[in-house]
């Protein structure tokens, strides 16, 4: 649709229907071009500090099209005296006759900004030798209906940026509110995350958060521009001088011509409670190399206090979940974890009609261990014991910390076979350890495992029965001499060799 | 049906555009087509814009693109696969050397489809030689021999305006368009080949950059040119040699002569390919398709690129356009090694750092305080750039 001056701003009304500056000075072009009989029309943006005229715009031929060209106006030209005393000048050229008609406006920052954003440039108008040059009321007339237009131009955008700062300010209201409910949300970094990129749309968000136990950042979460968050944990960053600009972003080491060179498109910000850094937070523009603009930098700074303290409560409050949920010696699941995830997976195993095998193990003589070399010795035995069992696992396999030396696993799509062979690898690994005891004579602590395994649907068809068979397994072992791994379905066949023994005998 | 066409420095592409769309209107009165002309920048930016806000910011439903840039917003969800919906894609009616690179990453769906190609080659007039260049095809297939024609060309006296090189696609300023074919015809390029590092420093890379920033330096091509503000292009008869990737009208009248672009001794060289996508967000996916359909069909793909000097990327058209070619010769040798911009997801960001560094540079030279280590120093910084772009994408 052809817009006119009339349709796109209307100041009477007191409505305006901007669509930014491009809509609006191709339809000055399309006006000015139909109501002067001109050849052609473009519009330049003079970029004062180089002194080139960046042509914009031009419509020739009943098309208006963009275009990319800075050239230099010639001193003493028409257009070089257009924009020296910022009054129109006609000229000649060989292809007939121009007409520049140069406008300077500055408008206030309506971000609260100090400086102005100025609007500096020029339209030339032109006419093929065919037509006559442009008189003087010409002039005059063109440059008048350019002012005019230019002046609702003005208006339009103060309110386009006026709009922009309203925006701004409905965004404050409710980023605030989704750094204050992170904590109550299950992902809380994403929800930080989506957060940033719902207002800002930055082409990527990282989460760095320091792990000062190991003196390292890691990496947490990246959301791009699609608003796609993945996991970046893989990434892991020395906490050293030097070892990457990261790292020495979070120490306050890097260096200033970095800062500078990336300053437009990439914003590291450090988040820091009470003066202690807890992580990094960088937004880029990189893909796009689009410019940040100030203001977006300056709003996600103000905010940099709130994400801190939002991440920094998610963490808390994940690691007193976490405490809740996980034995702090063993790293394995605690028994009330442990519970929740039996019964999702015995549903799944019912739903499915998969094998789940629960792996009862205990660790032989622990209270002997604990008896003769104390409970520091004991805690490392068990420490041991939840490092060997995490590291043998599967994804899908949950390992918990019963009570005491007590420790099941659930094994979900495993077979008896399968669990049994788990059962000798942990058992291996295990018997292999050497737990030092500098005190003792022997010097050193050997360990090994008494496990009983049952399997769901062949040994038990409720969780409780399931649980019940492993306890038996791991009896019998226990009754006959520890160290050893059996599977209920083998101790019931024994235990029947036994009973009809023991009739035999009997009768 | 909205369509983003990329605006051009010869005007006769956005007039047979629109001829074009008046045609397809005429014949199908029911579906309604407008156009806009967006220049790269613009585009480039109107992209990202949808990407950050898609309701503020639609797409148009038809987007014509460099070939290179389909990975990038492919990869971004934002163009939809043509391949069963176009017919010359799905039955390769494109040459191969167009092929390979539309579909580098994934051989069963093509996210653009090949629309029109062009490329850089030299012009001269014999006339303006006379008495620097004895035989214009042997001393002018090197770069060195090509730089020495240009010192020994002196204007012909009547002449005030005469300049020994023009190039009628310049920007103002020097531009990545304008250093990757020297670059290329180094062998060298932005991207090391298994794209694992970027190589912008390296000798063949800076040194092709170098040749055509001299160029500037020595005043062999004028930086934002007031001439060029005041009376537009320079006229052919006003130049001894001009470097278009078009075939110029008028160029046998104006007695100019086509030669391969100087430093590919051997023929080839980089062809610039214009695709056109469908936008995955368009509401009209099946009249964009049939739209994007009937360009490709052999009279309007033919119609449209013979209007502003270029080729169609349609294979039986292409080879008919070849066959007619006045100079058909030195198209021939083009054509004969040709080779694309890499159609990968970073490449271009790395051309965008790249224009960066040279508008940076082509300041200075204006400035007069040019010196070779604010070269060196830009293109350090804009691999640093592209290779931190690599490690995150």
């Amino acid at each position: 649709m052809k817009k006119s001056v009339k349709t796109i701003f209307d100041p009477e009304a007191g409505r305006s229907f901007y669509e930014g500056r491009g809509a609006f000075m191709k339809a000055a072009l399309e006006a000015v071009a139909e109501r002067f009989a001109l050849d052609g029309a473009a519009f330049y943006e003079y970029d004062e500090k180089n002194g080139l005229l960046r042509l914009n715009l031009r419509h020739a031929a009943g098309v208006t099209f963009e275009n990319e060209e800075s050239l230099r106006p010639a001193p003493g030209s028409a257009a070089a005296r257009a924009i020296e005393t910022l009054e129109p000048a006609a000229g000649k050229t060989p292809a007939g006759s121009a007409l520049y008609s140069p406008f300077r406006f500055d408008y206030c920052d309506p971000a609260g900004g100090r400086g102005v954003i100025p609007c500096f440039g020029l339209f030339r108008l032109e006419r093929s030798l065919r037509k006559r040059a442009f008189t003087k009321a010409e002039a005059l007339k063109a440059d008048a209906f350019l002012r005019s237009f230019l002046r609702d131009y003005y208006k339009a955008e103060f309110f386009s940026l006026n709009r922009k700062y309203e925006k701004n300010v409905a965004a404050i209201t409710e980023l605030t509110e989704v750094f204050a409910t992170a904590l109550r949300v299950r992902d809380s970094f994403k929800h930080i995350l989506s957060g940033i990129q719902t207002y800002f749309g930055f082409d990527r968000v990282r989460l760095y958060l320091i792990d000062e136990g190991n003196r390292k950042l890691k990496g947490e979460l990246s959301a791009d521009i699609r608003g796609q968050i993945k996991s970046i944990a893989y990434e892991e960053i020395p906490l050293e001088p030097g070892a990457h600009r990261f790292a020495d972003i979070v120490l306050g080491r890097s260096s200033g011509a970095f800062m500078e060179r990336y300053k437009d498109c990439v914003l590291y910000m450090p988040l820091a409670v009470q003066g202690v850094t807890i992580g990094l937070l960088i937004v880029d523009n990189l893909l796009s190399q689009q410019r940040i603009e100030p203001q977006e930098l300056a709003m996600l700074k103000s905010f940099g206090g709130q994400i801190a303290l939002a991440v920094d409560n998610a963490r808390l409050f994940d690691k007193v979940e976490e405490l809740s949920l996980y034995d702090e010696l063993t790293k394995l699941p605690l028994r009330r974890y442990f519970n929740q995830r039996f019964q999702e997976e015995f549903y799944r195993a019912e739903r499915f009609k998969q094998p789940l095998a629960v792996v009862w193990a205990d660790i032989d003589f622990f209270k002997e261990v604990n008896d003769t070399y104390g409970h520091q010795i004991g805690d490392k035995v068990l420490r041991e014991a939840g490092r060997v069992i995490l590291s043998n696992l599967r994804k899908i396999d949950f390992p918990c910390r019963y009570g005491g030396d007590e420790i099941i696993i659930l094994l979900p799509q495993a077979t008896g076979e399968e669990a049994r062979r788990l059962a000798q690898r942990l058992s291996s690994e295990l018997s292999e350890l050497r737990i030092p005891v500098p005190f003792s004579k022997t010097r050193e602590l050997r360990v090994t495992l008494s496990i009983g395994v049952s399997t769901f649907p062949q040994d038990a068809s409720t969780m409780d029965a399931l649980l019940e068979k492993a306890d038996d397994a791991l009896y019998w072992v226990k009754s006959h001499g520890r160290g050893n791994i059996a599977l209920y379905s083998e101790v019931a066949d024994q235990k029947k060799t036994e009973a009809a023994g023991g009739k035999n005998v009997n009768s | 049906m909205h369509i983003w066409l990329l605006s051009d420095y010869d005007h006769r592409k956005h007039l047979a555009f629109k001829s074009l769309l008046g045609r397809f209107s005429a014949a199908y009165p029911d579906v309604k087509a407008d156009f806009s002309v967006k220049s790269r920048r613009s585009l480039w930016e109107s992209l990202f814009a949808h990407l950050r806000d898609p309701k503020r910011n639609p797409l148009a439903d038809v987007i014509e693109l460099p070939q290179n840039w389909t990975e990038l917003f492919s990869r971004l969800g934002m163009l939809s696969d043509l391949m069963p919906n176009l017919e010359a894609l799905s039955q390769r009616r494109y040459p191969e050397f167009i092929f390979k690179e539309l579909l580098r990453h994934d051989e069963a769906r093509a996210y653009s489809a090949p629309w029109w190609l062009e490329a850089p080659a030299l012009f001269c007039r014999p006339q303006a030689l006379k008495g620097a260049v004895e035989d214009p095809a042997r001393e002018l297939a090197s770069w060195d021999g090509f730089r020495a024609a240009l010192d020994r060309v002196k204007p012909p006296s009547r002449r005030g305006n005469f300049r020994a090189l023009a190039v009628p696609g310049s920007a103002g300023c020097v531009s990545v368009s304008d250093v990757l074919p020297r670059v290329w015809g180094r062998r060298g390029g932005l991207f090391s080949d298994d794209f694992n590092r970027a190589t912008f420093n390296r000798e063949e890379t800076a040194g092709g950059v170098e040749d055509w920033l001299e160029l500037a330096v020595s005043g062999k091509i004028e930086l934002f040119s007031a001439d060029r503000f005041e009376n537009g292009p320079q006229p052919a008869e006003d130049c001894a040699f001009m470097i278009s990737s078009r075939k110029l009208p008028g160029a046998g009248r104006a007695g100019l002569k086509m030669l391969p672009y100087p430093g590919y001794p051997s023929g080839g060289g980089l062809m610039l390919v214009y695709n056109l996508a469908v936008s995955s967000a368009s509401q009209e996916h099946g009249a964009a398709a049939a739209f994007v359909a009937w360009l490709m069909e052999p009279r309007n793909a033919g119609y449209f690129a013979e209007s502003f000097g270029v080729f169609p990327c349609l294979k039986p058209v292409f080879e008919e356009r070849l066959k007619e070619e006045r100079e058909a010769e030195a198209y021939r040798r083009l054509f004969s090694a040709p080779e694309l911009m890499p159609n990968i997801m970073v490449y271009p960001t790395a051309e965008l750092l790249l224009e960066r560094a040279l508008w940076n540079l082509s300041l200075k030279i204006a400035r007069h305080d040019y010196e070779r280590e604010d070269l060196m120093r830009e293109l350090i910084m804009a691999q640093g750039e592209a290779d931190y772009l690599l490690s995150l994408y």
